[in-house]
């Protein structure tokens, strides 16, 4: 049979992914170029503190950033720069922003991929539990729970962790040093509640996408068969339901991730003063330093394109009944 | 023979019956009914509450951390002059219910005034972002051909754009007053609704029951509106309910980090602030997140309820 | 004859809803000899396909239970047995085949992991000879290409193959007794005939028992040896099926023949038996059918007919014959 036609689809995916990051970067530069102060009306506000030729320094500004060029100019040379891994400069951190952004990328990745696989083993597993004891008090209590854990603001949770926890009771410290180990035992005991708190918004989310993808086939004639032929209960649910139940799923997590999870990172990071790139982005905005601020958006932009596409791909590849001759 | 059943029933008359048909079916919810009447009270407490409640933003040092009521706090004071150290216990009263914050300012008057922006936003903004994605949604549908395409590569675009990050960036550049707050959001959060109700439209217009009516003669497109839209309303009746509480929370989440509207007293900002004390004045960040909580908890009941009510698949 | 190897008595199985009880299954008596093709034969809703269901214990059990009843198996009451136990007989002793094959497979598996599957389950043998032993199943119901099929998925194959391939896996471990729910019903009937063909084969080379679910009287004419009719949750009559075709006594299996339609008369009307199947959640008392009877009589309205032998091998559940 081949599989000629996967590859196929990826080119053609990656191409629309492409596209896509196209989009993405012309909306930002739109998005910047549109709004009522230039970057150096405010980097100017910072100077003019210090008491500098407001003149020279404006046109010095300008000059730098190009922006006495036309529109188009403008346009070009900032997809240029892009590309070439220029990403502008970082006002109130004196350093390039790629710089900024290779040193505290790590934090924020730390904490997404514990809270991550935190929730998703919890949720699923607790997902699977609530689906086939559906109906019984469990179930309700279960599902009651889910609702609780998606309403909970997050950045609230995070400050009653840190009220109970660290106030009343003095277990957790509330500070990140970075200058261990980045898997030390203590930079894990910090995160011990900011994982918990990204990690409880995204469990109660993993236990209604699973609880609601196995009841989907849970009825289906096929579990009736796979009993029939004498099935211990846990290969029927293990294999036979969560297998039909798991493609979904994986499309559903990750798109998930997307849209909620890393805008639930940002708070986390400021919450509990990780150094990752949430936190730099929130420093970055009181310093008027817009270049940060765009190029944290961006990143998140992108990686969610590449999540989405790589979902995209494992799950035609994953599934049978997928196929485009 | 097995009894197949194709969609080709019509609806019942719209309009009066149905409704009541699904709000019957809406109210065998508990947990839905008693979101409905958390919603209601907070309406109520927004709209009339500030007529009983003192200004919000009297700032009044003498009074400032006093607990609310039933709880009390300790405050030690050192005389210099006898080098001692007094300790004296500082009840909540009813002046102050839900007691002060670090300027003094009455909790139980921000916290209404907070519920009146959330309520505000949540409804307006939510309202924007439906009607332009419905608009996309619709128009996207029956377009067709490169239309269809073009509409559906940009929503692919702006969906890409997590949602907070977004959020923030254009909050940063535009400035954080509370229009352009309300404008962000709704110009960024219609792209879940222009996808739903795009594969809605489009897979209404080939169901039986379109055949069924033209069958019978219907002449007029207006007819088939007649059957189209009460099957579209269901679903963006849902939507917006389930998409109230993400933006309530957003509002909060930008007030929180300091892109809200210093003019305003939204939940965000006395959270944020009640950060810093939570040793001595813990009660300031405690209050406006539960409020919050439960009204984000309220939509979300209201809003699966109605999700169930509305699903002839499920049994009620 | 030959003994009898399966035997149900006064099986009862209920569905607790909120909207009331269903009594899909309300005393359901047969008795499958070894060798033999008995017919379960009865419009829907009258509970075949839920006795059949109920011999294994495979219907949720929250909402259905079997309130009352044997089913005999050997010594064992399937019943009543652990559940360890009976999934040692499921598919290995006692296998089933379902109405639709597109939905009685696994979707996102291939044919040869779903068959392989069940003979490893019930044999110790490798994973190579349990997919030899798969093959030859496949080609043994006339599967062209039955290599290509062993790794393809459900969706790939004509509803034939699908069917086919079900029976096929239904097969793997040699079972002693085949139970078919409707495995014609779905099915157009070029496709039709295939199945039974299938089957007149399996009855002529292997020892096999079979139960057979139909509506189909011509189905049953064609391949049963014993038919059970069944009305309202419960066996109304049991007999030879040249016995219920020729002469039957129920009233209600006196209204079936008469509704088959005969080519070689020039009648202008079908007939038809007036009226409709009982609501198993509100059964009338005493017979179900007495409703519809038009040989109802004041008992029929009291008291549940229970069966009776009126020759050998034919009993009715009527109240004519009391």
């Amino acid at each position: 049979m081949g599989k000629t036609w996967l590859r196929d689809y990826l080119i053609k995916r990656l191409i629309y992914s492409v596209i896509i990051a196209w989009g993405i970067l012309t909306i930002t530069f739109i998005l910047v170029r549109a709004g009522p102060s230039s970057p150096a009306d405010k980097y100017l506000a910072n100077l003019t503190a210090s008491g500098q030729d407001v003149a020279a320094v404006v046109s010095a500004i300008e000059a730098r950033y190009g922006l006495d060029k036309p529109l188009w100019e403008q346009y070009f040379s900032y997809l240029g720069n892009l590309f070439r891994g220029n990403w502008g400069w970082s006002f109130s951190t004196s350093m390039p922003v790629m710089e900024l952004i290779k040193t505290h990328w790590v934090y924020s990745f730390q904490l997404i991929l514990l809270s991550s696989i935190f929730a998703a083993i919890l949720g699923i597993l607790i997902g699977i539990y609530s689906a086939v004891k559906q109906y019984t008090r469990t179930d309700y209590t279960l599902t009651f729970l889910s609702f609780v854990g998606i309403s909970l603001p997050n950045f609230w949770l995070g400050v009653m962790l840190i009220l109970l926890f660290s106030v009343k009771m003095g277990i957790f410290k509330t500070y990140y040093d970075t200058t261990l180990p980045l898997f030390s035992l203590e930079n894990l005991k910090a995160l011990v509640l900011p994982v918990m708190t990204l990690g409880t918004g995204m469990v109660a989310g993993y236990v209604r996408y699973t609880r609601s993808a196995m009841l989907d086939n849970l009825r289906k004639g096929f579990v009736t068969t796979a009993r029939a032929k004498g099935l211990p209960e846990r290969t029927v649910i293990g294999k036979h339901v969560f297998r039909n139940a798991m493609l979904p799923l994986i499309t559903i997590i990750m798109f998930d991730l997307g849209s909620i999870v890393f805008g639930g990172a940002y708070l986390t990071e400021i919450v509990f003063g990780i150094p990752g790139l949430g936190q730099v982005s929130f420093n970055a905005i009181f310093a008027n330093d817009y270049p940060v601020v765009v190029a944290v958006t961006l990143i998140g932009t992108l990686l969610v394109l590449l999540i989405n596409l790589v979902t995209d791909i494992t799950y035609t590849y994953l599934d049978p009944r997928i196929r485009y001759d | 023979m097995k009894y197949k059943t194709t969609g080709a029933t019509t609806s019942i008359h719209a309009g009066g019956r149905l409704a009541s048909y699904y709000w019957q079916r809406t109210r065998r919810n508990k947990l839905a009914i008693a979101g409905l009447a958390f919603i209601i009270f907070l309406i109520f407490l927004a709209l009339f509450g500030p007529f009983f409640t003192m200004d919000p933003t009297e700032v009044n040092f003498e009074e400032k951390n006093l607990p609310p009521i039933g709880f009390s706090v300790e405050k030690s004071t050192y005389d210099i002059e006898t080098s001692e150290f007094t300790t004296t216990i500082i009840p909540g009263t009813w002046k102050h219910p839900l007691g002060t914050d670090n300027k003094g300012r009455d909790l139980l008057a921000m916290i209404i005034s907070g519920a009146r922006i959330s309520l505000l936003v949540g409804l307006i903004a939510t309202g924007m972002a439906i009607i332009l994605g419905t608009i996309i949604g619709v128009l996207s549908a029956y377009a067709g051909g490169w239309v269809d395409n073009a509409l559906m590569r940009f929503t692919d675009i702006m969906m890409t754009f997590p949602f907070f990050l977004l959020l923030v960036l254009i909050v940063f550049i535009f400035g954080h007053s509370l229009i352009f707050i309300v404008l962000a959001i709704g110009l960024t959060g219609w792209t879940g609704t222009a996808r739903l109700i795009r594969s809605e439209s489009l897979s209404l217009r080939t169901r039986e029951f379109v055949t069924a009516a033209r069958a019978i003669g219907a002449r007029d497109r207006r007819v088939i509106f007649r059957h189209l839209i009460p099957n579209v309303m269901s679903l963006i009746i849902v939507i917006t309910t389930l998409s109230i509480p993400g933006v309530i929370m957003a509002e909060a989440a930008l007030s929180f980090i300091g892109l809200g509207d210093p003019t305003w007293t939204s939940w965000g900002i006395i959270l944020s602030a009640g950060q810093h004390t939570l040793d001595t004045a813990w009660w300031i960040a405690v209050e406006p997140g539960i409020m919050l909580f439960l009204t984000v908890l309220a939509f979300n009941f209201l809003g699966d309820g109605l999700r169930d009510a509305f699903d002839p698949k499920s049994n009620i | 004859m030959s003994k009898t190897i399966l035997s149900a008595k006064n099986l009862k199985t209920h569905f607790y809803t909120n909207r009331g009880v269903v009594k899909a299954v309300n005393g359901v008596n047969f008795e499958l000899s070894c060798g033999e093709c008995l017919c379960l034969v009865g419009e829907s809703g009258c509970g075949k396909s839920v006795t059949a269901l109920s011999l294994l214990r495979l219907l949720d059990s929250p909402p259905a239970r079997i309130v009352d009843g044997k089913v005999s198996y050997g010594d064992i009451d399937l019943v009543k047995c652990p559940t360890r136990q009976l999934r040692q007989i499921r598919g290995k002793d006692i296998a089933m085949i379902f109405q639709e094959a597109q939905s009685a497979l696994n979707p996102v598996l291939s044919i040869g992991n779903q068959i392989t599957e069940q003979i490893k389950l019930h044999e110790k043998i490798s994973r190579r000879q349990a997919r030899d032993r798969a093959l030859a199943l496949l080609e043994e119901m006339g599967i062209p290409s039955a290599e290509r099929v062993i790794d393809a998925y459900p969706h790939q194959l004509s509803g034939g193959m699908k069917q086919r391939a079900m029976i096929a896996m239904s097969l793997s471990c040699d079972p002693q007794i085949l139970i078919a729910d409707e495995p014609t019903t779905a099915v157009d009937v070029t496709i039709q005939a295939q199945i039974l063909e299938i089957f007149r084969n399996l009855r002529a080379r292997k020892q096999m028992s079979f139960i057979f679910i139909t509506h189909d009287l011509a189905i049953v004419n064609e391949i049963g040896d014993r038919a059970v009719v069944m009305y309202g949750g419960r066996d109304v009559e049991t007999a030879p099926v040249s016995q219920i075709i020729n002469n039957p006594r129920h009233p209600y299996t006196k209204g079936l023949i008469a509704c088959l339609p005969d080519i070689s008369k020039t009648e202008k009307r079908l007939e038809s038996i007036p009226g409709n199947t009982p609501n198993p959640i509100e059964l009338p008392p005493g017979c179900p059918f007495h409703p519809r009877c038009p040989k109802a009589m004041e008992i029929c309205n009291r008291d549940m007919p229970l069966p009776i032998t009126i020759s050998q091998g034919h009993t009715v559940s009527c109240h004519l014959y009391t």
